[in-house]
């Protein structure tokens, strides 16, 4: 009997633990999420902050499209810090632009704090992130023999004062990346904020009138966060289109054969039809004759 | 406070209106060239943002992106494709070791029946002695397509910026453009190809080639919809060894997104070539040769040993 | 066809009821138009994954049907107007036969195409989005055309019939004499209807022979303008031309074979018109053996990379069982028999004309299905059943449904009209008494 007794309580116990971490088992299944949150400003004109959702799922990150996620200027996340409410796309990503409501928040101080907060959901806890940036500006210029200088400002209480050591790189804006003036991926910027490179790019297809657009960007800076500048420069080929798409060919669309095959085409089948609505004439005319035979 | 009137208009003047735009990320910015867009039209909506220097400025909504979600274009404009624009594809076989992400992602995005893949990796050897290498291949969007000029119907059709689409609500499937295609690209769809409810009720977008349809003609598609939201197709972003590398050759450049090439340069410092020049079909993917590799040919897959005999 | 009074032509040549044999005949052919036709149907309702054919066989002997359909179709054109222009008398009794086989087989031509589709519905974009650049468009324009040409050809030399027919009302029946009577009751045999009747036909039997050639050299050109292996080929045209001819002739000996047999004409399709189609098919058996002699010798020489692979598998690999089958039985053996006089009698020349559509209709396969299993890039990345073809059993129901299809709209016409011109018999019949 007492040994029965002892294997009961240890069925209990077993019982119990199992309970227990069937538990921690439930409660793991809610994945941790990760979000990244990057402040982008373009042009010195446009700025927004962008969030980066992502999970391990099968010892693997990736992207989770669907979270709620709240942006909120400084760290305080007060409903009167809002800046918007936006929700992860198919690549996690998810951006609010700054508002002209939080002009007054923004003028406070050189520096800047934003956090982004995914809503809690079925399958995450709620979550929160936030990055510091210092105000900057990115300014771009031209010479006339083709030297592109970009420089670097930062916002030292109330002046604009230029930044040392930061990566730059200087390159000409296209279809879905950017090429390098030249050989050199960056610039570090000296003790002026600047960085000098040469256009080396000759040649290179512009629009109609030859203009390219010249880009200078700072990618993931700890302190000032992701910028851009560009500029239009007339330093290109200019671009003729070339297609042969409103040409007759045989590989163009309907309506658009070549006026040698339409020729051909048309008037063999003219040709052999008129022989056959003149067949059906005479087939007409053998049928009359035959009701005036009665 | 609004921007004053005179930098606006040099704004204009200059071609940077669209640079006022926000982009996915700090890489690939605006898809297109103000002045050559044909699609991104002023919407006359302004959109109030807030400046660095605290000033309130007004940009118009249209150039805002990425626009969270773009509204498919009509079938006419699909037809037409991107002004100005003529796509190409460079695919570095000297970078490839058959992970085949690319042909996952592929069929992933596009919703492909299981049996069947649009980007297909071969191992190849051209003769006896001669090195093996891995070869993807995707369709070669040719600029004198041999599919397009035997379509009864313009269900395929070569579009100003190169692309050659297929229009699965007008395709009769006849199969002769599968018969006149020298690379073995497209394939049919012999049955239902097994979607969901959601996907197999959106209608079909020419440029997004979803939903496939069930006796029609499908292949790889370039991701015009992919380019029109300033993103590069499926296939290259998927590529962790940057194998496959997409632009516009009338910007002479392509990229993999991490890395930025001008492609006269690429072609011609790494002899890049096209596939079965000789039958004058003029692809408009070019391959980089199998030389100083990043890995070495292993072929592990029971069945990619079975057959290497390959033109090129 | 000696010492034979119009009358007693005439009552030999009436159409006449099925008999027994003649309705078993039917019976059977419907049991198989309605397998096909139950076939068709789970293709409408599960789609072409049916069939065998996969991404790299992505046609299969639907299409050979078609060609071997349009090929057979082509004897209206040589029977009726090579033979007419060329004022060879002899073959008056053959021309009605040629002309419903043509007629008949290029109907299921366009239907088996429209079973090929994957998209049978949406057939209307053909004429509403049409491009003239695609093959496939001057192939419905062709085919159209010949099926007009070939109707209206078997139609003119009708007429004169219809007036023997319209007589001999309690023979025929009530209802088919209503139909003779729509169809041909204002023919009276006047000078002026005969004098335009002539001339309709003559202008048709010079207009059938281009568009003749047209359909058939098309049809080669749905294969010919791709790049593929074993199409690829400026010889295309005349190698199908001529294999059509040759296909037609030994359609056309079955069919006088088993007509005379079955409907007693001894008379009036002799020995000595088996003697003559007899020496004809040898000529056509001749000319295709030596344009299949080009179309493979050639390439066989230089061994082309791509091509290697192709004839390779022809000659000894997996497809060489039936190309030395079709090659023997469409060519050598008729080829073989025919070329002996005793070989020329009906019977003989009734078998070597079996051999001929047989072998034929296995060669439209071997012209379609060896090259798309060869193309340019390995076959890779699929699964293994795309590797191979042997067509479904539902592809077999369909093709063969067509082919009995085929047969019945024949046997049909028979048995409404008669298989050898009436009127064009006796009149022949006349001047040969008078000479």
């Amino acid at each position: 009997m007492n040994n029965m007794k002892k294997h009961n309580q240890l069925y209990i116990l077993i019982a119990l633990l199992s309970c227990l971490s069937f538990n921690a088992r439930a409660q793991a299944t809610k994945n941790d999420l990760v979000l990244n949150l990057s402040y982008y400003n373009n042009n010195n004109q446009s700025q927004y902050v962008m969030v980066h959702a992502k999970s391990k799922i099968d010892g693997k990150f990736q992207q989770i499209p669907g979270i709620d996620v709240r942006f909120y200027i400084t760290s305080d996340s007060s409903s009167a810090n809002l800046l918007g409410k936006a929700i992860t796309n198919e690549k996690g990503e998810a951006f609010v632009l700054i508002p002209p409501s939080a002009k007054d928040e923004w003028n406070k101080s050189a520096n800047q704090s934003f956090i982004a907060v995914a809503q809690a959901s079925k399958l995450y806890d709620e979550t929160k992130t936030n990055v510091d940036i210092v105000k900057a500006k990115l300014q771009i210029d031209t010479s006339a023999d083709k030297v592109i200088t970009a420089k670097l400002l930062a916002l030292n209480d109330t002046v604009w004062l230029p930044v040392t050591g930061v990566d730059v790189k200087v390159a000409v804006k296209r279809l879905d990346g950017n090429l390098n003036v030249n050989e050199t991926e960056t610039y570090t910027t000296d003790s002026t904020g600047t960085v000098t490179a040469e256009y080396k790019r000759d040649s290179l297809p512009g629009d109609a009138k030859g203009i390219l657009t010249l880009i200078a960007t700072i990618e993931d800076n700890d302190v000032y966060g992701n910028l851009t500048v560009e500029k239009a420069v007339p330093w290109g080929a200019t671009f003729q289109n070339t297609s042969v798409f409103d040409k007759r060919t045989l590989f163009a669309r309907r309506g658009h054969s070549p006026i040698w095959l339409e020729l051909m085409a048309y008037s063999i089948i003219l040709a052999v039809w008129l022989v056959i609505f003149y067949l059906i004439m005479q087939f007409i005319k053998i049928k009359k004759l035959g009701r005036l035979a009665d | 406070m609004k921007i004053n009137d005179t930098s606006r208009r040099e704004f204009i003047t200059s071609g940077l209106l669209a640079s006022l735009a926000i982009a996915g990320c700090s890489t690939k910015e605006n898809p297109f060239a103000p002045d050559e867009n044909d699609l991104v039209q002023p919407s006359g909506e302004k959109v109030k943002l807030l400046s660095v220097d605290g000033e309130i400025i007004e940009v118009d909504k249209a150039f805002l992106k990425p626009v969270p979600d773009l509204p498919t274009v009509s079938n006419e404009a699909a037809r037409i494709g991107i002004k100005g624009k003529k796509f190409v594809m460079v695919i570095d076989l000297s970078r490839c070791k058959s992970l085949k992400k690319c042909q996952t992602a592929c069929n992933h995005m596009h919703h492909i029946h299981p049996d069947q893949n649009w980007i297909k990796v071969y191992a190849m050897q051209d003769a006896d002695h001669t090195a093996p290498y891995w070869q993807p291949t995707t369709c070669m969007h040719c600029d004198e397509p041999p599919c397009v000029k035997v379509c009864p119907v313009d269900a395929t059709f070569k579009r100003q910026d190169g692309i050659v689409l297929i229009d699965s609500d007008r395709c009769i499937g006849c199969r002769f453009c599968m018969a006149a295609c020298p690379y073995s690209t497209r394939v049919f769809n012999w049955e239902d190809p097994g979607l969901s409810k959601e996907i197999a009720d959106k209608p079909y977008s020419c440029e997004t080639s979803v939903p496939q349809k069930t006796g029609t003609v499908g292949k790889c598609d370039f991701c015009p919809d992919m380019v029109r939201q300033g993103s590069l197709p499926h296939c290259v972003s998927a590529c962790p060894n940057g194998v496959f590398m997409f632009g516009d050759m009338n910007e002479d450049t392509v990229s993999n997104g991490p890395e930025t090439f001008r492609f006269s340069d690429l072609i011609r410092d790494k002899a890049g070539y096209r596939l079965m020049e000789d039958l004058g079909t003029k692809p408009s993917v070019y391959y980089l040769p199998p030389v100083n590799r990043n890995f070495p040919f292993e072929n592990k897959e029971e069945e990619g040993t079975e057959k290497i005999n390959p033109k090129s | 066809m000696e010492n034979l009074t119009s009358q007693k032509i005439t009552e030999d040549l009436l159409p006449q009821e099925f008999g027994k044999q003649g309705k078993i005949w039917v019976a059977f052919l419907l049991v198989l138009c309605a397998i096909g036709a139950y076939a068709y149907y789970r293709q409408l309702s599960e789609g072409l994954v049916v069939t065998s054919m996969r991404d790299y066989a992505s046609w299969g002997i639907y299409i050979s049907n078609f060609v071997f359909f349009v090929a057979i179709s082509l004897v209206g054109s040589l029977i009726t107007a090579v033979l007419r222009l060329t004022n060879v008398h002899w073959s008056t009794p053959l021309t009605r036969i040629a002309e419903i086989i043509a007629v008949s087989a290029i109907t299921f031509a366009s239907l088996i195409i429209i079973v090929d589709m994957g998209r049978p519905e949406r057939f209307y974009n053909l004429f509403l989005h049409g491009r003239l650049q695609s093959p496939i468009i001057w192939d419905v324009i062709v085919i159209t055309t010949y099926f007009f040409i070939s109707i209206l050809l078997l139609y003119f030399p009708l007429l004169p019939d219809f007036q023997i027919l319209l007589r001999f009302k309690e023979k025929t029946g009530k209802s088919l004499n209503k139909l003779y009577s729509f169809l041909g009751s204002f023919w009276k045999n006047t000078p002026a209807q005969i004098k335009i009747s002539d001339k309709a036909i003559n202008i048709l039997s010079i207009t059938i022979i281009p568009v003749a050639f047209s359909i058939h050299t098309v049809t080669s050109w749905l294969f010919a303008t791709t790049y593929r292996p074993g199409w690829d080929s400026t010889n295309f045209g005349a190698y199908f031309i001529s294999g059509a001819f040759l296909v037609g002739a030994g359609g056309v000996i079955v069919a006088m074979y088993i007509f005379r047999t079955h409907y007693k004409l001894e008379k009036y399709i002799t020995n000595e018109h088996f003697d003559k189609m007899g020496k004809i098919l040898v000529l056509l058996a001749l000319l295709y053996l030596y344009f299949n002699v080009n179309e493979f010798l050639v390439p066989a020489f230089k061994m082309k990379k791509s091509e290697e692979e192709h004839l390779v598998g022809l000659f000894t690999g997996e497809f060489a069982p039936v190309f030395w089958f079709a090659i023997t039985t469409a060519m050598i053996i008729p080829i073989l028999i025919l070329l002996f006089k005793k070989g020329r009698k009906p019977l003989p020349a009734f078998i070597a004309g079996i051999l001929v559509v047989v072998g034929s209709w296995f060669k439209r396969y071997l012209i379609v299905t060896p090259t798309l299993l060869h193309p340019f890039l390995p076959m890779h990345d699929v699964p293994q059943n795309y590797m191979h073809y042997f067509p479904s059993w539902e592809e077999w129901a369909i093709a063969i449904g067509s082919l009995a299809g085929a047969l019945l709209v024949i046997t049909f016409f028979a048995r409404i009209f008669p298989i050898i011109p009436i009127h064009e018999t006796i009149i022949e019949n006349e001047q040969h008494e008078k000479a």
